[in-house]
């Protein structure tokens, strides 16, 4: 062939490859390193995974949108890094009636991003019958009142502890200038840190600092939040100095990047805890020896030191997180002993008749089915999953995995077509336990029906005196280990990494929360 | 030497037959634009019910939207009702389709956006990675399946069906991540995620073109040495043309057409959204919007998403069509016979 011919078509392939790319690089050399590094800038840069879809009260701000929300709005109780309840835009609450009505003393001189100033309208506004908290967890509110411009009354329908709820990041309070005359959602308009700038859908979130901040001002003067959902993306651009701070470091790359020098991974045990769900409406999980057996198959220090690679604790059965409040330092959890759990399936009449390894009972096989979502915590739980489903085979129960998405699991929960759901952080806000519910008949997720743990919840739940809260929970705690509604397997550690310019960052126990107060940067 | 049969010779061509081939060309198009209309409609119906047989309730999901997890059987049917969904459901069809043709296709249960807007928003990065991709895959492909094509059995055709097999068996994931390793982290060319310049483009854009460019190669190489071995090359040699004119001039262009066909199909499927690529990259189009309504169960959006892709294919491989036609007449005269 002509030599000439082959020279020309040899330059296209490199053209192609090589000519496209680094000519276009050329131009545009400073977003390899991040847009807005600049030496001695305080502009930081975080890594998410989800974007913002909601700024306003009239729906649920889920995932990681929450994590902006607390840069931009406050609640009136705040948690401190160690889940202990301190005030937030309300200076002191009291009862006079011992939970039925509460009154918030709110803090003065704050004011909302607008210019406007906090009061106790804007609580009431915050809080009005629009917002979908009324019609959800705030359900048994009767009715908020401005007491005068700093005060509110709340009255409810039974004795709850109304400043544990409060503290949830997704219930805060919003100013009232964030709607137009006609109630359209306008912009985001809070009291916090920081301002909201700009949002370039599923790209980035820009928050400017609050110059007119109550408490201690930032001392950064820009947040920037990139939306990167595939967690190895994250990471690589964390590396590559694109981004300062990543806060969800998944569990394989916590040990590479500890190691990195320059780089910061801070871990707190989070208030989430993975635990696995029983049917107990139908067999072989209606049986509670059943359940115990499972709960003595599983080990759980493995599924933390194997498939977590060290990252959380083993849980052994226990139902809260050890930080959270009345979680029982003295409980009685499970561990693995694998006699003890096949002498309880024995027990409760499953034997392996046909000696094929797989128990039997009345002719039937101990067969059961484990459900995963796809969701957001599908990475972890498949593989914890494929680990339990190891263990219960060593007792002979022969477990099935479906890895489903919500809608699918919905609907096999809704005609009770499984035996075992794996799940995460069902109803967990601040440090209060309000997690049992799940358990209660009442609740649309429960497959466990007792009364006398139903009344201990209602119970627990519509009391306020410390110590006769601490007793109940004590006694649900009790009942979880003893009973097995759900076989408690890890509870979840939290995981920021920060890269060589960030300083003053300390991280937070509640999960929602990221507390930017004290970070500053320092480019090189 | 053999002689054409009689009726294979073709008469000279009037300017009654222009006029004809011309009408038969709009006929063709016509002809195929009615299809794509048939398809469309067959698509509204797909994607409408598809979403009913999929499991989990619509009225559930927009309740947990609204309200989180603690909510209870009561303010679900309320949801229901206030939405419409419980009415029956052809009468929802009906009711949507009616939407449909006032290019309204709903709002996001989960953003309450407008879902042809969020469409339209994502629409410029789709089509930017789409054809940044598809060049990038020609100018690959097209050198190496000519090369190949006449270094049969020696090195560089064998290095070339490496690259094509490797190329094909690479999931995209996994060169997205080489690529971000290679450029972004050890050589800090480009950014590894990121949309708004042509320097985000390029990594995406190079991930897409190389995955692609394999099958299209090989395709480049089995048709040249296919039209190589007619008797017009032989002709066109022996009228003393030199090798690269016959080969550009007289073989590639007649080779090219399954290339064309199979650029065109891809073209459909990548502005249906190169779903991984996509979300490796954060680069916010129509595949990765698809995809997170899916997870989110966002009915109304992945609907809408679903009938805007086919409409968007249909349209594509429509427009393949004709190019085949206006770069092979044989197709028009099928019809004209």
């Amino acid at each position: 062939m002509d030599r000439n011919f082959k020279l020309i078509l040899l330059t296209c392939m490199l053209l192609a490859v090589i000519g496209a790319s680094a000519c276009i690089s050329g131009e545009n050399d400073e977003t390899a390193k991040g847009d807005s590094f600049v030496e001695n800038s305080q502009d930081l840069v975080v890594g998410i995974s989800s974007d913002v879809n909601n700024w306003y009260l009239d729906k649920f701000a889920d995932g990681d949108a929450r994590f902006v929300w607390s840069q931009v709005y406050e609640t009136l109780v705040r948690l401190d890094s160690n889940l202990n309840i301190i005030p937030g835009l309300a200076e002191s609450w009291e009862t006079p009636d011992n939970g039925t009505t509460w009154i918030f003393h709110l803090r003065k001189n704050v004011t909302f991003h607008d210019g406007t100033s906090f009061n106790a309208d804007s609580v009431v506004f915050s809080y009005s019958d629009k917002s979908y908290v009324r019609q959800a967890v705030l359900k048994p509110i009767k009715s908020i009142e401005a007491l005068d411009n700093y005060t509110v009354k709340f009255v409810l329908q039974k004795p709850m502890p109304l400043p544990f709820y409060l503290t949830h990041v997704a219930w805060p309070i919003m100013g009232p200038g964030c709607l137009d005359k006609a109630g359209n959602f306008i912009k985001p308009v809070g009291t916090g840190p920081f301002k909201f700038e700009s949002q370039k859908k599923d790209q980035e979130i820009v928050l400017i600092r609050n110059d007119a901040y109550w408490g201690n001002k930032s001392l950064l003067n820009k947040v920037s939040f990139k939306i990167i959902p595939d967690p190895s993306t994250q990471v690589m651009a964390f590396e590559n100095g694109e981004l300062d701070m990543i806060i969800k470091v998944p569990e394989y790359d916590v040990k590479r990047l500890e190691a990195k020098k320059g780089i910061q991974v801070q871990k707190k045990l989070s208030t989430f805890t993975d635990f696995l769900q029983f049917n107990c409406d139908k067999t072989p999980f209606n049986d509670t020896k059943v359940r115990q057996s499972v709960a003595y198959a599983i080990d759980t220090k493995a599924l933390v030191n194997d498939v977590l690679n060290g990252v959380g604790k083993p849980a052994e059965g226990r139902p809260y997180s050890p930080n959270m409040m009345y979680s029982d330092p003295n409980l009685k959890t499970y561990s693995q002993d694998l006699d003890k759990s096949k002498a309880l399936l024995k027990e409760a009449g499953w034997e392996d008749s046909n000696r094929d390894g797989i128990l039997e009972k009345d002719g039937s096989p101990l067969n059961c089915t484990l459900l995963v979502s796809k969701g957001a915590w599908a990475a972890r739980h498949t593989l914890m999953a494929q680990v339990a489903q190891e263990d219960l085979r060593k007792i002979g129960m022969n477990v099935e995995i479906q890895v489903l998405d919500e809608g699918a699991i919905s609907k096999l929960e809704g005609v009770g077509n499984f035996g075992m759901i794996l799940r995460t952080g069902y109803f967990v806000w601040g440090p209060y336990p309000k997690h049992f519910f799940i358990h209660h008949s009442k609740s649309p997720y429960s497959h466990y029906h007792n009364e006398t743990y139903d009344q201990l919840v209602d119970a627990a739940d519509s009391t306020i005196d410390p110590q006769k809260q601490k007793e109940l929970y004590y006694a649900l705690q009790d009942f979880v280990i003893k009973e097995v509604p759900a076989f408690y397997l890890v509870h979840e550690e939290k995981v920021v990494a920060t890269g060589p310019s960030v300083k003053g960052f300390v991280i937070t126990a509640e999960d929602p929360w990221l507390d930017l107060s004290g970070v500053y940067l320092e480019r090189k | 030497m053999e002689y054409p049969k009689a009726s294979e010779v073709k008469r000279p061509i009037s300017e009654n037959d222009r006029n004809i081939r011309r009408i038969s060309m709009w006929k063709y198009i016509a002809n195929r634009l009615a299809m794509v209309l048939i398809v469309i409609a067959g698509v509204t119906l797909v994607s409408f019910f598809a979403m009913y047989l999929a499991p989990g309730d619509p009225a559930e999901l927009i309740a947990l939207e609204r309200y989180g997890q603690d909510l209870d059987k009561s303010q679900i049917e309320s949801v229901r009702e206030a939405e419409g969904l419980d009415a029956p459901v052809y009468f929802q069809y009906f009711i949507w389709l009616d939407h449909l043709l006032h290019l309204d296709l709903g709002r996001s249960i989960i953003t309450s956006d407008d879902v042809l807007e969020e469409i339209l928003l994502k629409l410029p990065a789709t089509i930017e990675l789409t054809v940044a991709g598809l060049l990038i895959s020609l100018l690959i492909a097209l050198p190496i399946g000519v090369l190949s094509a006449f270094q049969k059995n020696i090195l560089l055709d064998n290095c070339c069906a490496f690259f094509s097999l490797i190329g094909i068996s690479i999931p995209n994931f996994w060169l997205g991540i080489l690529l971000i390793w290679l450029f972004s982290l050890t050589l800090h060319i480009f950014p590894s995620y990121g949309y708004g310049s042509l320097s985000h483009l390029t990594l995406p854009a190079l991930t897409l073109g190389i995955s692609m460019s394999s099958i299209t190669a090989r395709l480049t190489r089995a048709s040249l040495m296919e039209v190589m071995e007619k008797e017009y090359i032989l002709a066109a040699r022996a009228r003393g043309f030199d090798e690269y004119t016959v080969v550009l001039r007289h073989a590639l262009k007649n080779a090219l057409l399954p290339v064309v066909t199979f650029a065109g199909m891809q073209l459909g499927y990548l502005l249906g959204g190169a779903v991984i690529v996509e979300t490796i990259f954060s680069w916010p189009g129509i595949g990765k919007l698809l995809v997170d309504s899916i997870f989110a169960r966002d009915f109304s959006m992945v609907q809408g998403c679903v009938l805007f892709i086919a409409v968007l294919f249909s349209l594509s491989s429509l427009a393949v069509d004709i190019l085949y036609a206006v770069l092979d007449p044989r197709i028009r005269y099928d019809m004209y016979d």
